[in-house]
Parts: C-alpha cells; sequence; structure tokens
C-alpha cells in the first residue's frame, strides 16, 4: 500500500480511496471539531483578549509616552493571542498520551506522516477559527479596510500558528512529567510574546532584551502585520524569518513525534 | 503537607521555571514598562510579578488536587488514609501555601532587594504578604477543582481569577483611573490589597494595617476551599 493512498471505511460510504489530502484534512478536522466541543477554551480566551484590549490597553495607553501605542499593541495582542492559543495543541497530546487516547489514534487508517501533518495543520486552523473575531474586532476599531492588507496579515497570522503548532508539538513529546509540561509551555508561551515586538516597541524594550526580540517568531509575525495593517506595504525580511521558523519547527515537530510513536515513550 | 511540599521538590525544574517566569515578568514587562511610562513606575508593578508568579504556584496546588481525582484516581485512597478529613484537607491548603511561598521565595528576596527592605525585620513581613495571599489563592483553586468537572472548566475559572485579580486590580494602575462604577471591585480585590500591604514596607510607617486587611478574605477563601474539599470528600 502506497503512503499517497489508504483505503479507509469511511462511516459515510463503502470501502472507498482517500486521498493523502483527503487523510491529512480528516486528521486536522477532528482537532478543529474537539475546539468546539470545548467551548470554555474559546470562552476564556476570547475574555482575556476583551480584557487585555479594552481594560488593560486602554488605561495603559493613557499613561505611556508613545503616540498611537493602543493601535500598536491592539494589532500586537492579536498576534500574541495567536501564538498564545497555537500552544494548545501540545495541552491536546499530552492529554492523548497520558490517557491513553493515542493508542487508539495510532490504530486508525491513516500514515504516521499524515497524521503528524494533520495534527499541525488542525492546530493551526482551529488558532485562526479562534482568533477572527477577535482580529475582526480589531480591523473595526482601527479601521483597516484595504483587503488585500487583511488578506495579508491573516495569512501572516496562519503562518505563525502553523509554527507556534509545530513548536508545541515538539514539547509535548518531549516533556514527560504533566506539572513540567505546564509551566514550561506557559513559560516557552511568556517568552515568546513578551521577548517580542508584538506589545512593545522595539526602542522601549529593555536593553539587554533588545537584541534578541528582533528574532521571535512572534516579532517576524507581529512586524509582517502591523506593516501590512497599518503601513500597506510587505515586510520581505520578516515574512523571511517567519517562513523558516514555520519550516524548522513543522519538521522538528514532525521528527520528534514520529520517532516517539514509534516504539518510544508512548509504545 | 510533607507529601505537597515533596511533589514540589521532587521536580525541581518546576521552581526554577516558575523563577523563569517571574524574571520575564520583571526583567522584561515591568523594565519595558518603566520606559514606557516613567522609571518609579518599575518599582510600583514590581511587587505584582512575584505575586503573579504567587499565583501560578497557588493554582498548581488545585489542579494537582483535580488530577487527583479524576485523572490519576488517587483521590479514593487519600482519603483511606488515617487522618482525619478536617485536618487532611487543612493540612492540603498549607501545602498548597508552603509550596507557593518556597516558590516564590527568591522572587520576594528580589522585590524585598529592590525595595531596601532585605536586610530589615521587614523581610519577614514581605514573606508574610506572599503567605496571606497565597493562602487565599490556594483556598480558591481548591474550591475551583472540587467543582470543575473538566479540565477545561477548571482552566477556565483559573483564567477568569487571574484576569481579575491582574487587570482589575492596582498592579499596573492606580483605582482613581477605573469608571466610579468600577472601583468598589477594584478597592475589594485581594491583589490590590496585596500590594497594598508590599508597597508600604517601603515607607517608614507600620505596615501591620495594610497586612491587616489581607487575613479575613485570605482565611475565607481558604475555609471555602476547605468546605469544598470536604464536601467533595463525601461523595
Amino acid at each position: 500500500m502506497s503512503s499517497s493512498t489508504i483505503q479507509v471505511k469511511a462511516s459515510t460510504s463503502p470501502v472507498g480511496q482517500v486521498s493523502t489530502s483527503g487523510l491529512v484534512w480528516q486528521m486536522a478536522r477532528r482537532d478543529i471539531l474537539t475546539l468546539f466541543r470545548t467551548p470554555w477554551i474559546i470562552i476564556s480566551r476570547s475574555m482575556a483578549f476583551i480584557i487585555q484590549l479594552f481594560v488593560f490597553a486602554y488605561f495603559i495607553s493613557g499613561l505611556v509616552n508613545y503616540p498611537g501605542f493602543f493601535e500598536y499593541y491592539a494589532v500586537g495582542s492579536v498576534v500574541a493571542m495567536v501564538a498564545s492559543i497555537s500552544f494548545i495543541i501540545g495541552y491536546d497530546i499530552f492529554e492523548e498520551a497520558e490517557e491513553g487516547l493515542l493508542d487508539y489514534l495510532l490504530t486508525l487508517p491513516v500514515s504516521r506522516r499524515q497524521f503528524i501533518i494533520g495534527r499541525a495543520l488542525g492546530g493551526a486552523v482551529r488558532s485562526m477559527i479562534y482568533i477572527i473575531p477577535m482580529f475582526i474586532i480589531v480591523a473595526l476599531l482601527e479601521k483597516f479596510v484595504n483587503p488585500v492588507s487583511i488578506i495579508a496579515a491573516v495569512l501572516d497570522l496562519f503562518l505563525l500558528a502553523f509554527g507556534v503548532t509545530g513548536l508545541s508539538i515538539t514539547m509535548a513529546v518531549t516533556v514527560r512529567s504533566a506539572n513540567r509540561f505546564d509551566v514550561t509551555l506557559a513559560l516557552l508561551d511568556l517568552a515568546v510574546t513578551r521577548v517580542s515586538t508584538a506589545l512593545y516597541p522595539l526602542t522601549k524594550l529593555p536593553l539587554y532584551v533588545r537584541p534578541i526580540a528582533p528574532y521571535s517568531p512572534v516579532t517576524f509575525a507581529s512586524t509582517t502585520v502591523y506593516d501590512a495593517l497599518v503601513l500597506t506595504s510587505l515586510n520581505a525580511a520578516d515574512l523571511a524569518g517567519l517562513i523558516a521558523f514555520v519550516a524548522v519547527f513543522i519538521v522538528l515537530g514532525a521528527t520528534i513525534y514520529f520517532r516517539r510513536l514509534e516504539g518510544g515513550v508512548y509504545a | 503537607m510533607e507529601r505537597d511540599i515533596r511533589i514540589l521538590f521532587s521536580d525541581t525544574f518546576l521552581v526554577g521555571i516558575m523563577f523563569a517566569n517571574f524574571c520575564i515578568d520583571l526583567f522584561v514587562t515591568a523594565a519595558t514598562f518603566s520606559n514606557l511610562i516613567s522609571s518609579s513606575y518599575f518599582l510600583m508593578i514590581a511587587p505584582g510579578s512575584n505575586f503573579l508568579t504567587a499565583m501560578v504556584a497557588a493554582f498548581q496546588s488545585g489542579r494537582d488536587v483535580w488530577r487527583e481525582k479524576y485523572i490519576k484516581d488517587l483521590a479514593s485512597y487519600l482519603f483511606t488514609l488515617p487522618v482525619p478529613r478536617r485536618l487532611f484537607a487543612a493540612s492540603r491548603v498549607a501545602g498548597g501555601v508552603a509550596r507557593s511561598v518556597i516558590a516564590t521565595f527568591p522572587g520576594t528576596l528580589v522585590i524585598s532587594y529592590l525595595y531596601g527592605i532585605l536586610f530589615s525585620p521587614k523581610l519577614v513581613d514581605a514573606f508574610v504578604i506572599v503567605g496571606l495571599f497565597s493562602l487565599g489563592i490556594v483556598g480558591l483553586s481548591m474550591a475551583v477543582s472540587a467543582f470543575a468537572s473538566s479540565i477545561e472548566v477548571f482552566a477556565t475559572v483559573r483564567s477568569a481569577i487571574q484576569l481579575y485579580l491582574s487587570f482589575l486590580s492596582t498592579i499596573f494602575y492606580p483605582a482613581s483611573l477605573f469608571p466610579v462604577i468600577v472601583q468598589p471591585i477594584v478597592e475589594t480585590n485581594p491583589m490590590t490589597w496585596a500590594m497594598n500591604a508590599f508597597r508600604s514596607l517601603s515607607g517608614q510607617g507600620s505596615s501591620l494595617g495594610p497586612i491587616a486587611i489581607l487575613v479575613a478574605p485570605s482565611l475565607a477563601f481558604a475555609l471555602l476551599g476547605i468546605g469544598c474539599y470536604l464536601w467533595y470528600a463525601r461523595l
């Protein structure tokens, strides 16, 4: 049986051929549906975003000495939220392994490669589903109307979501203890968003953070999104950085996940 | 209680990570705000970084109780131990407070150094404030863990409490900035009381008054946590 096509018995149709992309989509679809079965996560993250923007950013922008800080923070908070939400897939993968659900998933007629890519894609797509209402709020608030800029910004956000999903999967299959995984992921989330220029301008970051911040994936995304939406221009250098981040962590996450699945810790 | 503390030390990496969280909050976020607003702002919000770490550590206790119940299926074993239920519940809260104080120990020292009280008797007051604040949060987290049927519900309630404590308190801005209708909510936030108590340590006067304000709500939350834990144990 080739790796590109596998025979599956679907619930709605008799035995048939399903293409690689079809199987990848089925894996992704499962993760997306999981999102809608757990509305609590959507509620808590939306609540966090709204309070962060309409309480914290509103009051702080009245105190800071930086013109247009609210607009800067509003765009950055969407980017930071995408990164934050994309980390959730790691929790799912960790819990599946802990609860024994992974054993069942591995018996499904889906190749390992399709399984892994599907999980990463599902994680990224559901992050985008999460973030779209928040993105619309910011777009309406800041009057972003250029459709090309909006499409470019959404694509940048998707790239970030895809890369962070890979990073999260890498962590989920590397860290063994539940408590350790919980705090490590929280630290990673905090580090990639705070040590970046998403929420605060580079010139206002402490001197010891300024040399590192431009290389954070969240910085790459926030710069490209900000340039697309506010300056209506394309930042090729940061876009290249973002693509490199995605490539590295999707490959790394997939490779480590694959190794762990085959006779690794889950065996 | 010893068991809970041992769980914390069974993985010293956890303490290190929590300190790293505190360092990012203080030396990146707070330092950035001092560049954006004024240099004195750094000292104003610095204790908040430590209380946020205490809050995370305190919620870990609730999460552990939840995991014992639903994931590890340990709760029934623990309740068969030859310890009276009330004492057992109180010791879980005390263990959580001890864990939180230990996890924030380096952070409390750093903030005390910044406030110039590292080598003064007020250092004890600093730890008392962190301990009292942790007592309330551990109680709250145990109450949440008793009623949360899934980890998502637990995480959502935790997130809501953390948002309330962080953004509807005086960590980042004075209560006078809020609309008049919201000000009572901000003024009665335990985080506001903890921040006021810690900020009072840098002054010359006694900080007994601001610390005393924390006692009643922290004890009330701790009793709530114990009550919920006992209620859950009876089922």
